[in-house]
Parts: C-alpha cells; sequence; structure tokens
C-alpha cells in the first residue's frame, strides 16, 4: 500500500498537517456539523472517486480531502471569516463579563467560560492553520520519484541532524496541545486517537466511503515539490530556557511531534509513573517505564550505594573501583520456613534458658554437671509430646529440656536395673582441655 | 606443712609455675587451692567450650580469654549468642580467636551480634557451616579488625557474601576458601584487589581460572598460596605467579598441573621443569609432594636424595614405580626426615623398611597403606623408628599378631594406627598394642575379622582412645563394646557399621558411658528402638550421626529418638524413604537448627 502511494506521489498531508489542522478541522466539524453535514462526506468521496479514476494522480484520502480546503484560496478566506467571526463573538462574551460586572450566576458563568476556552482554541488552531495552507498550495504537482527522494533525505538528517538555521521552519506548539491526551480526531463524530490508523479504523463506522483502501491506507509523509520551495519542518520546545526552545543560543531542533511530546514529559513534567516492580524508578513517559519495568529486576546486582547492576562483573568493578562500597545482599532472600522455625526455636530456647536452663546451670554447678536440665524440666513436666512440638504452642515448647527430661530419667533407671551398672561420672565436664 | 610452702609462692610465681603446665594438669591444678583456682581463672588464655549453657558463666570466671573455641558446642545457636550480649556481665573485648567451625545453628543476627562484641576479635573459623551465606559473611565484616578468617566449606557463600568481607576486613592477612565452590574469578579478583595485605591465601577446588591467579600474582605480600586441585588452572596461569609474587614461599598445587602433582617448596617458585632439575636447582626443599606422579621413579628420587638433604616431608602415595633402593637412598641421605607417605607403593618390601628402620630415627609419620610388600619383618624394622606418632598400614594384608607386636613393644609414642582391613592379626596382636601404646588416641580395626570381644577388652585399656572405627567386625558383641564404653571415656567417634552381632546391652552401655560421643555410625546395626532412643538422648554431645539400614528400629524409634536429640544434631544420614515418614515438624526444628540431613 505504502509502495503504492509513493510511486503515485501521493502526499501525507495529515501526517504534517495533523498537528495544527486537526483541531480545526475537529472543531469546524463540530460547528459545522449541522449546517453542511454532506459536505465533507461528498468531498471525500469525490476525491476518492477522483483517486480510483486517475491512478496516477495523487490520492487523497478522507482526511486530506477535509483538508483539501486549507489550500484553497477560498478556504482560508473562509478561516479568515471564521476568525473574524470568532473575535467578535469573543469580544460579545467578554463584553457581557464587564456589563454584568462579575454578578454572573455559578451556571452562567460556567458557560461563558467554557464559550470562552472553546473560541480560544478556535481561534488558536485556526490562526495556525493558515501556515500551512499557504506552504502547501501546489503540492499535487509533485513528481512521482522526488517523494523517494526526499524521504531518503530525511532518513540521512535524522542521523546527524545538523540543519543549518534557517534552512527549515520551526513550529512551537503549547503545553495544552503537547499534554493532550489525544492526537487525532474523528471529523464526524469528535473523538479522539493517539494513533492517525486507530482513527482510520474508527472512520470505518462513519459510512463506507471510509472502507475503501485508498480511505485506509497509511498517509505517507508529505514530499515537497523541490526542497527549496519547502522547508524542511523542526520543532521547538515551549519551555523557556530549554536547550530544545527557540530562544536559545544553542538551540537544538526537536524532529518530530512525538519528539516534542517525549521531550517536553521527559524534561519539563513531574514523574508520575513509577514502577511497580522496584517502587523507585519514576516516569513521565509511560513508555519508558515499559522499557524499565522489562529489565527491572534483572538488575539484581545492587551496590550498597544504591547502583544497580545487571550485570556481577559490572558491579565488582564498581566496588573495586570505590573505597567501601559493597555488595548489597536482597532482603526476600530469607527462607520464610526457616525464619518461622527459627523463631519458634528461638522462643522454645528462651523459654528453656530463662525457666529452666539457668535454674538448672545453677543446681548444675552445685550439685552435679550431669543433671543439669533434667531435674528442672521434670518437675515442671506438664507438657505432653505433642504438645511440645505443635507450632501452635510455641511458647510451651521446649526443645531443649523436654525430650531430655523423659528420656534421661527413663532411661537411666533403665540403664541402671538392666546392667547393674553403677552411675559413673561419664567425664561430662563443661570445659574440656585445650593447650593454652 | 605444705600448705605453708605453697602460700608463700607469689602469685607471679605461680602463674609462671602455671605456663610450664600442659592442660591435664592445670585440671588437677585448680583443685590444689584457692589461690591457684585463682592464678588458673587469671591465667587461662584459651577454653574450649562443650554446653553452651556454661558459656556466660565460663567468661565471667575466665577474664582474660584470648581464645574461645565454640566447635564442639552442638547447643550453640543464635538466641544463645545474643543471650550472651545481654548479659552485662560478660567481658569479652580481650578475645581475639573464636572457632565457629561446624557452628551451623549460628547465622547472621548471631555472627552480627558475636562480632560487636568481640572488638578485638582477629581469627574466625567459620569452617564447614554449610549454612554460612552471603548474609553471614555480611554480618561477620562487621569485625573490621579481621586478620585471620577461615571458610572452608561454607558451601552457600558466594562472590557477593565474599566482596562484603574483602570490603569490611581490608587488614586480612590469611583466609582460606577452600571448597567454597560458589566464589569465582571474580571474588578472587576483588579480594587481590582489596585486602592487599594477604599473606596467605587458600583457593583449594575452586572453579577458578588463570584471570584468578593473575590477580592473585599482584598481591605484594603474598607468602603461602594453595591451590589444591583447581581443575581449570593451567600452566599458563602459573607463569603468572612466577612474575609476579615477589615474596611467595609455598605453594601447593596438587592436581592442577599435568607434570607437577604436588609442590611444597621453601624459598623457591613454581617452576614445570622436571624432578631433577627441579631438586637441583632447589637444595633448600624440605617438602615435597609428588603424589600420584606416575612418571616418577628411582632416578628421579635418587636425585633429590642427593639433593635435597634437609627434606622433612615426602609425599610419594601412588608412585607406583619407586622401589626400595629409592627409599633406601632417602633414607641414607634425608636423616631428618619426619613424614613419609608411601601409599600404594607396591614395590617396597622389607628392605627398604629396614633402610628405613636404620637410618630415620626422627620419623614420626608413616604411610604404608595398601603397600603388599609389607610383612611381618618389615614391620619389625619400622618399630625401630622409635619416635613413630602416626602409622598407617591399612590394606596390608601380609601382616599378622607378630609383626603387630614389634609396633606395640616399640612404638610407645604412637598416637595414630590404622589398621583397616589388616585381616591377618587378632586378639593377641591388639593385646601387644594396648600395653605398649597407651597414648594412642586414634585406632581403626575396620574389617579385621579375626577380633573378637576378649580383643574388645584390650581397647578398654587405651583410656586416651578419641577416634576407633570397629566396622565390620562381626565377632564383638554387646559385652565387647560395653567393654570398649567403659574404657575408652574420651571417645568422641565410633564407626560400628556393619558390627550385627551388637546386641542392646552394648548400646545401652554406650548410652551410659562415652558421654564425649560426637560423631557415630550405627549403620546395618541391630539396635533396637528403645536402645537408639536411649543412645540419642543420653549422648548429649552427639552431632553427627549415621542411622542408615536399621532393621530393628520402626519409625516412631526413629521419631523419638530425632526429637530427643534434635537440637544438637549437625549432621544426619538416613534412608531416603524416612523422609516422608518422619513428622514434618521434627524435620523442620532439625534444619532450622542447622542440621544437614543427608538422604540414602
Amino acid at each position: 500500500m505504502r509502495t503504492k502511494n509513493m510511486e503515485t506521489g501521493e502526499d501525507d498531508l495529515c501526517k504534517n498537517n495533523w498537528g495544527s489542522a486537526s483541531i480545526l478541522d475537529y472543531e469546524m466539524a463540530r460547528e459545522d456539523e449541522e449546517e453542511e453535514p454532506n459536505l465533507h462526506v461528498f468531498k471525500a468521496s469525490s476525491s476518492c472517486q477522483d483517486n480510483n479514476n486517475n491512478g496516477g494522480q495523487a490520492s487523497v484520502d478522507f482526511l486530506q480531502g477535509v483538508k483539501a480546503q486549507a489550500w484553497d484560496p477560498r478556504t482560508m478566506l473562509c478561516n479568515l471569516s471564521f476568525m473574524e467571526h470568532k473575535i467578535h463573538e469573543l469580544q460579545g462574551l467578554v463584553h457581557l463579563i464587564l456589563g454584568r460586572n462579575g454578578q454572573l450566576q455559578d451556571e452562567q458563568r460556567q458557560l461563558v467560560t467554557a464559550d470562552l476556552t472553546s473560541i480560544i482554541i478556535q481561534l488558536i488552531s485556526t490562526a495556525g492553520s493558515l501556515l500551512p495552507s499557504v506552504k502547501h498550495h501546489n503540492m499535487s504537482t509533485t513528481a512521482p520519484g522526488s517523494a523517494f527522494h526526499e524521504m531518503k533525505n530525511e532518513d540521512d538528517a535524522e542521523e546527524g541532524e545538523n540543519l543549518p538555521p534557517g534552512s527549515y521552519e520551526i513550529k512551537q506548539l503549547e503545553k495544552e496541545e503537547i499534554l493532550a491526551p489525544h492526537t487525532n480526531f474523528c471529523t464526524i463524530c469528535g473523538k479522539g486517537f493517539k494513533r492517525d490508523a486507530n482513527l482510520r479504523m474508527h472512520m470505518r463506522g462513519h459510512g463506507d466511503e471510509y472502507k475503501t483502501p485508498a480511505a485506509l491506507a497509511k498517509p505517507t509523509k508529505e514530499t515537497v515539490p523541490g526542497s527549496e520551495q519547502m522547508l524542511v519542518k523542526r520543532y521547538s520546545c515551549p519551555f523557556p530556557g530549554c536547550k530544545r526552545n527557540k530562544d536559545h543560543k544553542k538551540f537544538q531542533p526537536l524532529k518530530t511531534i512525538l519528539c516534542v511530546k517525549n521531550h517536553y514529559k521527559r524534561t519539563h513534567c513531574d514523574k508520575s509513573f513509577t514502577c511497580s516492580r522496584c517502587h523507585t524508578k519514576k516516569f513521565s513517559v509511560i513508555a519508558d517505564l515499559k522499557t524499565h519495568e522489562k529489565h527491572c529486576g534483572k538488575n539484581k546486582w545492587l551496590c550498597s550505594c544504591g547502583t544497580t547492576f545487571s550485570r556481577k562483573d559490572k558491579l565488582f568493578g564498581h566496588i573495586a573501583l570505590f573505597q567501601g562500597h559493597t555488595p548489597a545482599i536482597p532482603l526476600e532472600e530469607t527462607k520464610p520456613s526457616a525464619a518461622a522455625s527459627s523463631q519458634r526455636g528461638s522462643s522454645g530456647c528462651g523459654n528453656n534458658n530463662n525457666n529452666a536452663g539457668m535454674v538448672s546451670f545453677n543446681l548444675g554447678s552445685a550439685t552435679n554437671a550431669n543433671q543439669e536440665t533434667s531435674q528442672p524440666c521434670f518437675m515442671d513436666g506438664k507438657i505432653s509430646f505433642e504438645e511440645s512440638f505443635s507450632p501452635l504452642s510455641s511458647d510451651t515448647c521446649n526443645f531443649g529440656g523436654f525430650p531430655r527430661s523423659i528420656f534421661d530419667d527413663s532411661f537411666q533407671m533403665l540403664i541402671s536395673s538392666a546392667c547393674g551398672c553403677s552411675p559413673i561420672n561419664g567425664g561430662d565436664g563443661s570445659v574440656s582441655d585445650t593447650s593454652v | 606443712m605444705s600448705h605453708s610452702i605453697l602460700s608463700a609462692l607469689s602469685e607471679d610465681l605461680l602463674v609462671r609455675v602455671y605456663g610450664f603446665l600442659d592442660p591435664p594438669c592445670r585440671k588437677t591444678w585448680r583443685l590444689v587451692s584457692r589461690e591457684f583456682h585463682r592464678v588458673d581463672s587469671l591465667s587461662r588464655t584459651s577454653i574450649r567450650i562443650l554446653r553452651v549453657e556454661f558459656l556466660p558463666a565460663l567468661l565471667f570466671k575466665y577474664p582474660n580469654l584470648s581464645s574461645l573455641d565454640l566447635s564442639v558446642c552442638p547447643k550453640l545457636d543464635d538466641d544463645a549468642v545474643l543471650r550472651i550480649a545481654l548479659d552485662g556481665a560478660v567481658s569479652t573485648s580481650r578475645l581475639k580467636s573464636l572457632n565457629l567451625s561446624r557452628a551451623t545453628a549460628v547465622r547472621a543476627r548471631g555472627l552480627e551480634t558475636l562480632a560487636r562484641l568481640c572488638r578485638a576479635l582477629e581469627r574466625v573459623d567459620v569452617s564447614h557451616c554449610w549454612a554460612f551465606g552471603d548474609r553471614e559473611a555480611a554480618a561477620l565484616s562487621v569485625a573490621a579488625g579481621l586478620r585471620e578468617l577461615k571458610m572452608d566449606k561454607c558451601l552457600s557463600l558466594s562472590d557477593v557474601g565474599l566482596a562484603r568481607i574483602v570490603v569490611g576486613c581490608s587488614k586480612l592477612n590469611k583466609i582460606s576458601l577452600k571448597w567454597c565452590m560458589e566464589i569465582s574469578d571474580l571474588g578472587i579478583d576483588l579480594l587481590c584487589k582489596k585486602c592487599k595485605d594477604l599473606k596467605s591465601l587458600d583457593v583449594s577446588y575452586l572453579k577458578i581460572t588463570n584471570d584468578s591467579v593473575r590477580s592473585i600474582a599482584l598481591l605484594p605480600k603474598l607468602e603461602v598460596l594453595d591451590m589444591v586441585s583447581c581443575p581449570l588452572i593451567d600452566d599458563a596461569g602459573l607463569h603468572y605467579l612466577e612474575n609476579g609474587s615477589p615474596s611467595l614461599k609455598e605453594i601447593d598445587v596438587t592436581r592442577c598441573d599435568r607434570h607437577l602433582k604436588t609442590l611444597w617448596i621453601d624459598g623457591a617458585r613454581v617452576s614445570d621443569s622436571s624432578l631433577l632439575t627441579l631438586t637441583s636447582s632447589c637444595r633448600a626443599l624440605t617438602e615435597l609432594g609428588v603424589s600420584r606422579c606416575l612418571d616418577v621413579t628411582d632416578i628421579g628420587m635418587m636425585g633429590l636424595a642427593r639433593n635435597c638433604s634437609n627434606l622433612k616431608a615426602l609425599n610419594l602415595a601412588c608412585c607406583g614405580f619407586v622401589t626400595d633402593a629409592a627409599i633406601s637412598a632417602v633414607a641414607q641421605s634425608c636423616l631428618n626426615l619426619e613424614s613419609l607417605q608411601l601409599e600404594s607403593c607396591h614395590l617396597i618390601t622389607e628392605k627398604g623398611l629396614q633402610s628405613l628402620g636404620c637410618y630415620s630415627k626422627r620419623l614420626q609419620e608413616l604411610d604404608l597403606t595398601d603397600c603388599d610388600g609389607v610383612n611381618d619383618r618389615g614391620l619389625e624394622y619400622i618399630s625401630k623408628c622409635s619416635n613413630l606418632i602416626r602409622l598407617k598400614l591399612g590394606l596390608c594384608a601380609n601382616i599378622s599378631d607378630k609383626g603387630i607386636f614389634h609396633i606395640g613393644s616399640k612404638c610407645s609414642k604412637l598416637l595414630e594406627l590404622d589398621l583397616y582391613r589388616c585381616a591377618g592379626f587378632g586378639d593377641d596382636g591388639l593385646a601387644a598394642i594396648s600395653r605398649g601404646c597407651k597414648s594412642l588416641n586414634r585406632l581403626i580395626l575396620s574389617y579385621c575379622g579375626e577380633l573378637t570381644d576378649a580383643g574388645a577388652e584390650k581397647i578398654r585399656q587405651l583410656e586416651h582412645l578419641t577416634h576407633l572405627e570397629l566396622r565390620g567386625i562381626k565377632n564383638i558383641t554387646g559385652t565387647g563394646l560395653s567393654a570398649i564404653a567403659r574404657g575408652c571415656k574420651k571417645l568422641a567417634y565410633l564407626d560400628l557399621k556393619q558390627c550385627e552381632n551388637i546386641d542392646d546391652s552394648g548400646f545401652w552401655a554406650l548410652a551410659y558411658f562415652s558421654r564425649n560421643l560426637r560423631q557415630i555410625n550405627l549403620c546395618n546395626c541391630s539396635v533396637s528402638d528403645t536402645a537408639l532412643c536411649m543412645l540419642m538422648s543420653n549422648l548429649s554431645r552427639v552431632q553427627d550421626v549415621d542411622l542408615v539400614h536399621l532393621n530393628r528400629v520402626t519409625v516412631e524409634g526413629f521419631e523419638f529418638a530425632l526429637r530427643a536429640c534434635c537440637n544438637r544434631l549437625k549432621k544426619l544420614k538416613l534412608l531416603a524413604p524416612l523422609r516422608f515418614l518422619l513428622s514434618s515438624e521434627l524435620l523442620e526444628v532439625l534444619h532450622a537448627r542447622g542440621c544437614r540431613i543427608r538422604w540414602d
């Protein structure tokens, strides 16, 4: 489709124009909906037919059909008179406010402000649309080959954007425009879309004329008949002082609308998207967040200074370089089972120590070291076997003393009765001798 | 009255006298009087704790301790450590050396507490703590003054943990990373970059490559390097060492290299040349290991004998072509020889042993395992080496009571005797041993099928025995085992595998008398439920148990027995099906206490 369009020298008016014209179209469409509902449709369909009939000529899709007005001096005139009309309207509104001297009721005030905003937006967009309409007035004469040539040039320029000042035309979008969620609007119902392809898909619902292959085709880049006539378009950031702002000494223009949008969001907006995995990294462009989330967590090599690395050797190189930096050990490494059981064990041991162990130690040192835990544990040996091991009764559980208490006593009796051995201290001193 | 004489001695004199005593005498010393006891308390610098309950009191009692050994303290865990920390009376600020080997229940929390508590800590041994991982390493790195660190077989330790230690303890001058299998080139590289004071490094059995050797070679003060069995390091790596490492004195590259198997060299660099050129250039060689070098023959050994008369230790294990001639030459010229290992040198006969007996009067260690040529006459010659401390005669099937008798009658200093599968001798030989070698502490009698209860009765007389292997002796019954248990009170290791005829009476006696037992192997024994429970509950120091193929023990028996000792076991071997039959609580507790179970 694309190649065909290029061969036929079809121009992507929409692509280059939407920034300025689409809102106008949108607003106009709304305005004029009742007055001449069939106008666009008619124009679009007629142009489509044209296109189909004369295959070599510029194929114009429906949007271009709408915008075709813009090339027309009549349309320009229309636009200008529209602006004039709007300015009058605006004046009327402001007079109204002045006349009432701020004593407007809530509903009225809302109405007025809404009107004001819409008129101002219409004014701005219409005014903006005047410029391209001057520029593109004779595009239909584009030679088929030059389109490709032009595009190639653009591609080259993309590599090292080094256009001499003045060789391109600078456009500056306003903040609201940049931050608007949608950039493509349906001329019929006004619904907004982020992508023109989605809009084209949507348009199919508005009638069969939008279902033709030409209407659905991706509009190719706008080509210019002879680049000396047509300036390359570059964008400026509306933020004063920014290097991408046209007033900056070392101004570096932005290439596309998308660049403007991303640049503005990244540099001049709050980073409102937080990574759901690490909860530390923040982004202002969703795509950046998604890219990060793809790799987040894979940067498991973390330094004590907070820097993360995707590779272990990079981390170790970093540590070798800086004094006092150490690799951080991730927190979630602790196994829950071990933690739980150690806790249980600790409570048991703590119990053992506080109640039995310490007492027994005193007893043991006083009387017989062999019996150290058995006696006191057996004294308070109300604990049943099952109870001592059930996780629920962790406070009564006594791994240290309990089993021994049973076994020690019973078996010591057992032994002495069985083998008739006299109890002998089995060298059970607490300290074994080592060389000093 | 003796009382007056003793009281006349001033305290500093008493301290000096005390300094000359060896450990068993010190035990008696403290019982003499209060004054003596006080001197003991103040002078004692090292202690080995067996029961964690006594730890705070002992630390309080001995304020000047500098070395604390907790490696045989099975109940030690994080909570015990924390309790010590909370006990304000305990002074640990002088403690310099801490042995936590096999203390698997001490984890990061405990280690950090210890590291903070003992501010002067310089030496730590955490070897064989399989649970010692990165987190524990991070905890230990708090001890910034650490100089020596032994981390052998810390299986969970990775480069990250090592990096923590390396950054935290930059004054390290000795570190052992043997069998820390997770450590890679990156960790070693960082170690060498951060710890410039390193003098001794052990990287044996690691999967490190020549890159590590290149980093190691940059260490300016390295003196000792152990690289036993690093299969990825080859000659190219060793060349780095040749060029770097100005102060390298010792290097052990066992099984790293195809040509040189083991090399302990004093004052020389590694070289890859043949034994002859090596020995001719290194005349000061005192230790040489060429084990498993099949190409080493008499010619090389005679050259060695000619050149290196200062040789003290020689390892010729598995050098099958070495004959009596080489041994004679070595014995005649190397009069200082103390250790000689001749394992699997099948060509050696009584002639070689004769010259050893004549010349090598200083010989302390002799390994003749699997030397078919050793017979009774050979043993008679060997017995002339009266300084022998360690003698290994395993698999020497040609020796009988007569040869053993010679050993028993003349080698009175013997501490270790290995008679593994020496089927030719019986109770009479053992009687000679028990009469003559009173200080024997390690005795291996596995598969000596002739031995009976009468022999066991003789073993009883060896009071210092700590390590006894009786594997596969079918003629020993309960009577024999109870005799051993009553006699050898110091027994710490006992292997009774396949002693099928020992009945419960023997195990009862064992449970009652052998309170020092740390490791026991009961595989294929006919121990009953009750006897096993009794053993496990009574033997309060048992840490390592093998309980495979106990036909008379039921699942309940296992459950009860293991519950009785679950808080002190460190290693356990069980039949695999028991994994599903034992209660999960028990297994959880065992795991939490740092016990490693091997399912057979």
